[in-house]
């Protein structure tokens, strides 16, 4: 991914996630957007593929924006326990 | 276009009614979703659940699959003549060129027929081998429906990390933009190289007497075979690190290769080799287990 910042509105359209989704996942710690209001947000790439996921997950699953946040919490201390699993498997003389 | 059934996808019969679908959709989101799922197939089979859901789930779009008729999956088909008037698909002049979910996803409900329309996004994973992805590659992917898209996947990336071609997607309807294509990057194992991020692992066995002397030593990289000094009272575990010699970062620079030693023992050993290391027992102080007690 680029370090290109996106808007609002891109992470809508391109999400599926709706305006006051993003707005709750804000609070929620999901995603650090620069900036101080909704209108002056600015996301950087990644919080893109991390929205759409989110989206997938919702709809699958029918969660609550607190119940998202909460799965994807531990979506990524899984992910982050997964990788140091991974780094210390390679340390591992076969 | 590629007939795609359904309800067979959904495992419920044609005349299902909401609830059962829903129901299915469900059972078989938890079977697949990628994040639950380890299935190597999941995150295809995930995406055909929730396109055969979308299509289903929506009375009108309902309607308008029944009307298409009924076909083998993967058959060649062309809606009916009267299909576009009928379920008021109105914009899709091509229908025989389009995936079938890009015709679902571009019409039906009064709502998405009053602007324009964003087109789909696509996620493909992109298999690399590790020199590809260290040197940056070319790739022709099949999107289905006999929608190809050739990407260029730069020097630098790495397992798992996830690249957006914006507007690289499905066609939008009635002067949307393009959806994107995000390609997941997945490396190949190799058979010497186990990659960390950028970083690379090599297990690099030695033979005792190289263990415990020092030794210069020929090992592989990326780059061709360099040469590593190993220093005396080396130990199995130990990483020695040849700084840059791991896999390119995409902005400049590149990750380390990290040599875990290894001791290897000679599985059959000559009349000459049993006698040196019988000499070395009886002569040896070493206790590897003194601090035992």
């Amino acid at each position: 991914m680029s370090g290109e910042l996106i808007v609002l509105l891109e992470l809508e359209s391109a999400s599926g996630l709706t305006r006051a989704e993003i707005v709750e996942l804000v609070e929620y710690g999901v995603f650090a957007p620069q900036g101080v209001g909704p209108e002056d947000w600015r996301f950087p790439e990644v919080a893109l593929a991390l929205a759409r996921d989110a989206a997938r997950l919702r709809a699958a699953f029918e969660l609550s924006a607190p119940g998202l946040a909460l799965l994807l919490a531990y979506r990524e201390r899984l992910a982050e326990l997964e990788r140091r699993i991974r780094e210390l498997e390679c340390r591992l003389p076969r | 276009m590629k007939y795609k059934d359904y309800y067979q996808i959904l495992g419920v019969a044609r005349g299902a009614s909401d609830e059962e679908i829903k129901k299915a959709y469900r059972r078989l989101a938890r079977k697949y979703h990628p994040d639950v799922s380890k299935a190597a197939d999941a995150k295809e089979r995930f995406q055909e659940v929730s396109e055969a859901y979308e299509t289903l789930k929506d009375k009108e779009k309902r309607a308008a699959y029944d009307g298409l008729g009924s076909f083998r999956p993967g058959q060649d088909f062309r809606p009916p003549p009267d299909w576009s008037e009928r379920f008021h698909a109105g914009g899709m002049d091509d229908l025989g060129g389009i995936d079938l979910s890009d015709l679902f996803a571009s019409f039906g409900g009064v709502h998405a027929r009053q602007g324009p329309r964003r087109g789909r996004d696509y996620e493909v994973a992109v298999h690399l081998g590790l020199h590809e992805a260290a040197r940056g590659s070319e790739v022709t992917l099949d999107l289905g429906g006999g929608k190809r898209v050739h990407a260029r996947i730069p020097k630098g990336v790495t397992d798992g990390e996830r690249m957006r071609l914006r507007g690289k997607g499905g066609a939008g309807a009635k002067g949307g933009p393009a959806g994107d294509l995000y390609l997941d990057i997945a490396l190949h194992p190799h058979p010497l190289f186990k990659p960390s991020g950028h970083d690379l692992y090599l297990e690099v066995p030695l033979a005792p007497w190289e263990a415990a002397l020092g030794a210069e030593i020929r090992i592989p990289t990326l780059d061709g075979q360099v040469t590593m000094k190993v220093p005396a009272g080396s130990k199995a575990g130990q990483r020695l690190r040849l700084s840059g010699k791991g896999l390119p970062r995409p902005h400049g620079g590149a990750g380390d290769l990290y040599a875990v030693l290894s001791i290897a023992v000679p599985s059959v050993l000559s009349e000459r080799e049993k006698q040196l290391f019988d000499e070395l027992r009886n002569e040896s102080k070493f206790n590897p287990r003194g601090h035992f007690g």
